[in-house]
């Protein structure tokens, strides 16, 4: 048995022993045979999001491509949430959950069969979450942006925008020495919010150019890009003042060229605030040599659907149906907001993810997000982690590679996200998926993001975001690659 | 020089597709996991298909797709006499190679004679062969020597006038010069075209000078207008400008008219930094903007740059569009 512990804290270590304790007991027990105990790898994890998808014991089966069972078993435990007085029978409860062949047992009500994280029924959720964010917001009490880390957006941070104002115009006013400077100076904002940060960023032009009397302010082209035309709708009062400079576009944050296709090669500045960590992602692990895709089964504790049926009048045989109906139309099968929200946050938190892993024997026809490919990747593998878990950071990657068309030859691309910046970095923490609020977040694997952007011609630098202590932010931005 | 064109004559600048596959292997070259020997007879197979492809879509003037190269610099600084290479300096095959002159360059074959021989053995259409300009080269190659980026430049077109005229020898009739670094420093143009005379002295074939704004990774590395060219390139000793219009729109066209520019004009109506293809109506509205300043007789049909970001089949969709593009505009002037 191999025993990782991925996180150093002192309730993580004190459950060391106990884990090793209780899986020997089920060995004496016979509970455990000695290749089953021979394959197990025992990861203790401190899970940091207080709500997420995992029981706090978990165990994982791995497959080969043909669907029998591979000779790898995974064995997770948030050390954050275990219980150790009953570890001993939630070890046992997992193992069997995992046993090849084994049915969902009666504990629990799959919400769909194993899939890609991808393509999970969590990220209509997560759609859903934005679509009906007033809705949660009015009875939460409280925005969005109160869950952050630091209760706002860093995208928001005065410092920061102030900053980086008075670098892209150092940056116009160099291109204008050398008579390359655009007759349209564009910028884009990926995922709006509000529109105050559009509002702040544009104040601040403002004023610095009157200042060193530049006269570049009525060239701002300000796009502002939104999958939903009510955020933009609602963000445009708070731009009034600037309202000349802005262009409202309603997109695709996966795909932003394909709305901007006009502007190829013509954004100076394109900048992302906490949109990459809420993008789909997949993962994938490595081990022994060989790579293993995870596929998820979203399910509701058979203890959930009974409290939360019981609750709300939902038959248990009925419970599935209702999520489903509920993700498509909304809230009128429970006469409106008022119950259904409520509702929809229970649910959410009692949603939980089970795993599998299935080995990637034919790696050249994987469906890899677009930027990377087989070849691309065992490049990027080449120096990392022989064992470890990594995010392909689907969403954020195509995302990546479909803004890059967009940039100027002069342009940059700017993030404020929370980023794994080396692939061993996953070897000391876990980096997601966690829920906050009613939507989900993961690390981006800023890692792979680098080397798939040498090949497009950029490199990718990370810098701390210093304008708030202790986060865990930092920034992305793209140099052009000679 | 006599050719057998018809009028409105169709070509790619230079570079071909580069496929995924031949990507790979060029980089196992480098982590020595094949041979020379074995890489040198995969670019054999890849050019000739390259050809082939560009028969089959129609063209009239064929170039071996530059599939030999890794970039638009290191094929040309590895033949250099006299310029150093750190062959460590490179994991990627795309990326340049740090490469340094630190002596007089001496006179001496560059062996580029082999490479068109084979383009002229597989094709019997009129062969493009083309090459990165001294100026380019400059940028790249650190200077350790000369004292000046002028003095290297002049040199270098001194060895490679050379090498141009053994092309000819061996049959060549149409070269092109590549020159996409005029558009990021146009201030070296006053000693750029001086260099440019002597890279061509004596050179008995159809001189093309390419310039665009740069198509490294596929992007352009600069933009601007393609007036800081004139009048200074009127004094060029070449037959033909070749310019990218396509994604940078035709404006620029009429500075022909303007200065009484005497070239033939390589117009680019091809973008290849965009992956979406062109339909044979937008190449041949290309077409007829240009005749507008221009008579049909000294325009020849291109790409904008080098296919060589694009996917094969992308490549050749576009190559198709071009040419059947430029058919509507024959037959619109009876040709």
């Amino acid at each position: 048995m191999i025993l990782k512990l991925n996180h150093l804290k002192v309730k993580a270590a004190a459950a060391t022993q106990s884990v090793i304790e209780a899986v020997y007991a089920l060995v004496e027990e016979g509970l455990i045979d000695q290749g089953q105990f021979a394959r197990l790898q025992v990861e203790l994890d401190w899970i940091q999001y207080k709500s997420n998808f995992r029981e706090a014991v978990t165990a994982t089966q791995g497959y080969n491509a043909m669907g029998l069972p591979a000779p790898i078993m995974d064995l997770h435990i948030d050390t954050r949430q275990v219980v150790l007085e009953t570890l001993h029978d939630d070890l046992l409860c997992a193992l069997h959950c995992a046993e090849p062949g084994v049915e969902p047992d009666a504990g629990r009500l799959p919400l769909e069969e194993f899939q890609s994280l991808r393509s999970s029924i969590v990220w209509i959720f997560n759609k859903f979450f934005w679509r009906h964010l007033l809705a949660w917001e009015a009875a939460t009490g409280k925005g969005y942006d109160r869950a952050l880390p630091g209760g706002s957006s860093d995208g928001h941070n005065p410092l920061a925008i102030a900053d980086d104002v008075a670098e892209f115009l150092d940056l116009l006013c160099s291109l204008r020495a050398k008579s390359q400077l655009p007759a349209e100076v564009n910028l884009l904002e990926i995922g709006v919010g509000s529109g105050s940060r559009c509002a702040q960023w544009l104040d601040l032009f403002q004023q610095l150019d009157q200042q060193r009397g530049t006269g570049l302010y009525r060239r701002v082209c300000f796009y502002m890009g939104d999958f939903s035309q009510d955020t933009l709708n609602k963000a445009k009062p708070n731009v009034a003042k600037h309202i000349e400079q802005c262009r409202f576009i309603q997109l695709d944050a996966i795909n932003p060229i394909k709305s901007l296709t006009h502007l190829r090669h013509r954004i100076l500045q394109v900048h992302l605030t906490n949109v990459y960590d809420n993008l789909p992602d997949e993962e994938v692990v490595r081990r022994d040599g060989k790579l293993y895709f995870v596929q998820v089964r979203a399910y509701v504790p058979q203890k959930a659907v009974s409290s939360i049926g019981g609750k709300y009048g939902i038959p248990p045989e009925l419970f599935r149906d209702r999520v489903y109906h509920m993700l498509e139309t909304g809230f009128d099968d429970f006469g409106g907001p008022a119950h259904g929200v409520p509702f929809w946050q229970e649910l959410w938190a009692a949603v939980r993810l089970e795993e599998r892993l299935v080995q990637l024997e034919d790696l050249p026809e994987f469906p890899f997000p677009e930027g990377l490919d087989a070849g691309k990747l065992e490049d990027i593998l080449q120096d990392a982690p022989t064992d470890f878990r990594f995010h392909l950071s689907s969403g954020a990657l195509e995302s990546f590679i479909r803004t890059l068309p967009l940039l100027h030859p002069s342009g940059y691309l700017q993030v404020f996200d929370i980023f794994v910046t080396d692939m061993a970095q996953y070897r000391t923490g876990f980096f997601g998926p966690g829920k906050l609020d009613g939507s989900l977040l993961n690390w981006v694997n800023g890692a792979l993001l680098k080397e798939v952007a040498q090949r497009e011609g950029y490199n990718v630098n990370f810098r701390p975001f210093k304008y708030r202590a202790n986060t865990h932010t930092s920034i992305l931005y793209t140099t052009r690659r000679e | 020089m006599p050719m057998n064109l018809p009028i409105l004559p169709t070509a790619i600048v230079g570079s071909y597709a580069m496929p995924g596959w031949l990507e790979r292997l060029k980089t196992d070259y480098f982590a020595r996991r094949i041979s020379r020997h074995d890489l040198d007879e995969i670019y054999d197979a890849a050019v000739k298909a390259a050809i082939k492809d560009q028969e089959i879509a129609g063209l009239d003037v064929i170039t071996d797709g530059e599939l030999r190269r890794d970039n638009m610099v290191d094929y040309f600084a590895e033949r250099l006499p006299g310029v150093q290479i750190d062959r460590s300096s490179k994991k990627f095959y795309y990326d340049f190679y740090d490469s340094a002159v630190m002596s007089k360059l001496p006179m001496a074959s560059m062996g580029l004679v082999q490479d068109f021989t084979f383009l002229h053995t597989y094709t019997d259409h009129v062969a493009k062969f083309c090459v990165t300009g001294p100026h380019c080269l400059t940028k790249r190659i650190r200077n350790q020597f000369y004292p000046s980026e002028e003095a290297f430049a002049m040199d270098i077109a001194r060895v490679m006038n050379l090498e141009l005229k053994a092309l000819v020898k061996a049959g060549a009739t149409m070269i092109q010069i590549d020159e996409p670094y005029y558009s990021g420093f146009p201030e070296d143009l006053a000693w750029g075209v001086n260099v440019l005379n002597v890279l061509v002295e004596g050179v008995d074939a159809k001189i093309a000078v390419h310039i665009c704004y740069g198509n490294r990774y596929g992007k352009p590395s600069w933009e601007g207008s393609y007036r800081y060219l004139f009048p200074r390139i009127l004094k060029a000793k070449v037959q033909q400008l070749t310019l990218e219009f396509a994604r940078r729109g035709g404006e620029d066209l009429d500075l022909f008219k303007e200065f009484n520019a005497p070239f033939e004009l390589g117009l680019g109506v091809i973008d290849v930094k965009n992956t979406d293809i062109e339909t044979p109506d937008m190449v041949a509205e290309h077409i007829r903007k240009a005749l507008e300043v221009m008579p049909a007789e000294r325009i020849h049909i291109l790409t904008d740059c080098g296919c060589f970001h694009l996917a094969r089949d992308v490549t050749f969709a576009k190559m198709k569009a071009m040419v059947e593009g430029t058919k509507i505009v024959r037959r619109e002037l009876g040709k």
